[in-house]
């Protein structure tokens, strides 16, 4: 070790070569640094030693990269969190998450009630509007009935999206998802992965669905969240095959003896879509089916 | 903007820093991804007060308090340093780990002991490549604790049993 390198010494080096390395180190501090290390066998042994280790944390030490999972989850949390909120400019306050959230809870709540409402006292005028919206839309709502349901079935995605309680049962594999259902449901729910498809299986998780529990599979869609409500066909009524509800599409198909109905804040097309292979692949039994 | 499109323009673009942040503090890849969706939610409630070009560094610091406040809650389940579950471990990665070398298992297991005040330096530093400045802005320390903690940990790393297979190489170096 050098007794005096220039203006430095071995201890005062040593602390400044790690920050030298991590370039932080600038001007004269730098120049007396780099003056004391040419001179000084150990303390080049330590800035080499300090560069081989940054090199070798880079290099072999994962910089772990958010799965889709999440940025689903946040998504989610944003869309709702946004939803009731048009004017969210101005919600910037120190509660902003949670007033947004209980805007959408209250206006969920508040649409339903009204919806019941209507249904008492203007189920033609309903009809009347949903042949309107259906002709605008291209949705071909067929009838009103079993369409508590579909609310029903918005409010617990609303719900457990909102609460980040989508999934119960983590698993992209239907022969740990069936069980896990079987063993809470009176009924055996089909469980469907579907290959080659932009929805993917994530989970699953029990509801309450028309008085019963249900059994609801969680799938990623690009950044949403798809509920789907599998339940007997004996359980379930007549029902649009397409229908939205507060913006969200809900969308149903039967197979293999069930009724499937898909929540979704996507494309209706493409939730039908989706929810029709479901119940199809269901329906027929193959290796990879069920 | 909207604090939407602030939000996703400012802050998102960080979602894989937050979680690296996230993942080596907790230790845990469920952990980690609860701790952020928390710090989104933490981050939409303080938006007011993020500034023009210091996002990553804000919302990392939220991610931290996050991090910390979920260390706190589970302290009694992690059971201490005995049981480390090593980023990158068991089924969740295979291809990943597939891939590496055994001594790189060795280093994110050093890492991964390193007490929490040198383990944040170290990914901060290292990983996420931040600047002493806004490390001391992130970890709420001084500039200069930021360079003492970084020594440390440094030396922690190189004199750590887990990665006795690589120091021949790094000590051959130089003479």
């Amino acid at each position: 070790m050098s007794e005096r390198g220039e203006s430095m010494n071995c201890a005062e080096a040593v602390v400044a070569i790690g920050a030298r390395c991590d370039g932080e180190l600038a001007g004269d501090a730098a120049a007396a640094l780099d003056a004391h290390v040419a001179g000084c066998a150990a303390c080049r042994a330590e800035q080499a030693a300090l560069v081989a280790l940054r090199d070798e944390i880079r290099a072999q030490a994962p910089r772990h990269v958010a799965p889709p999972a999440l940025r689903a989850r946040i998504d989610a949390e944003l869309a709702r969190a946004f939803a009731g909120a048009g004017v969210d400019a101005r919600l910037a306050s120190p509660t902003i998450a949670a007033r947004a959230k209980e805007a959408v809870l209250a206006r969920v709540r508040t649409w339903t009630r009204e919806r019941r409402r209507w249904f008492a006292a203007g189920a033609f005028a309903g009809a009347l509007l949903a042949v309107v919206v259906g002709a605008l839309t291209g949705v071909v709502a067929r009838h009103w009935g079993g369409d508590d349901v579909a609310v029903a079935a918005v409010e617990s995605h609303v719900a457990a999206t909102l609460g980040g309680h989508a999934i119960t049962v983590a698993s992209s594999d239907r022969h740990q998802i069936k069980p896990w259902l079987s063993a809470r449901l009176d009924y055996a729910a089909p469980v469907v992965e579907l290959a080659d498809s932009p929805f993917v299986l994530a989970g699953a998780r029990v509801d309450r669905l028309g008085g019963r529990p249900v059994a609801t599979l969680v799938y990623r869609y690009r950044l949403h969240v798809v509920d789907v409500f599998v339940r007997p066909l004996a359980d379930a009524g007549d029902a649009p095959a397409l229908t939205m509800v507060r913006g969200f599409a809900v969308a149903r198909a039967s197979g293999a003896g069930m009724e499937w109905r898909a929540v979704a804040d996507v494309e209706p097309a493409v939730l039908a879509a989706f929810v029709g292979q479901l119940a199809r692949t269901a329906a027929v039994p193959s290796p990879v089916g069920r | 903007m909207t604090d939407r499109a602030v939000f996703e323009a400012q802050v998102l673009p960080h979602l894989d820093a937050a979680y690296n942040l996230a993942r080596w503090l907790t230790r845990d890849p469920h952990d980690a991804e609860d701790v952020v969706q928390e710090a989104c939610v933490r981050a939409l409630r303080y938006l007011a007060s993020l500034r023009e070009g210091g996002a990553r560094a804000w919302f990392l610091t939220i991610v931290r308090h996050a991090s910390y406040d979920w260390i706190e809650r589970h302290r009694d389940r992690d059971g201490g340093d005995a049981a480390i579950e090593v980023a990158g471990d068991a089924e969740s990665e295979p291809a990943q780990i597939a891939e590496r070398r055994g001594d790189s298992r060795a280093l994110a297991q050093a890492i991964a002991a390193l007490e929490l005040p040198y383990r944040e330096v170290i990914v901060l530093r290292e990983l996420e490549e931040l600047s002493y400045k806004e490390i001391a802005s992130v970890a709420a320390i001084p500039i200069g604790t930021v360079m003492s903690r970084l020594a440390r940990a440094r030396a922690l790393l190189r004199q750590s049993p887990m990665l006795h297979a690589i120091a021949p190489r790094r000590s051959g170096g130089e003479r």
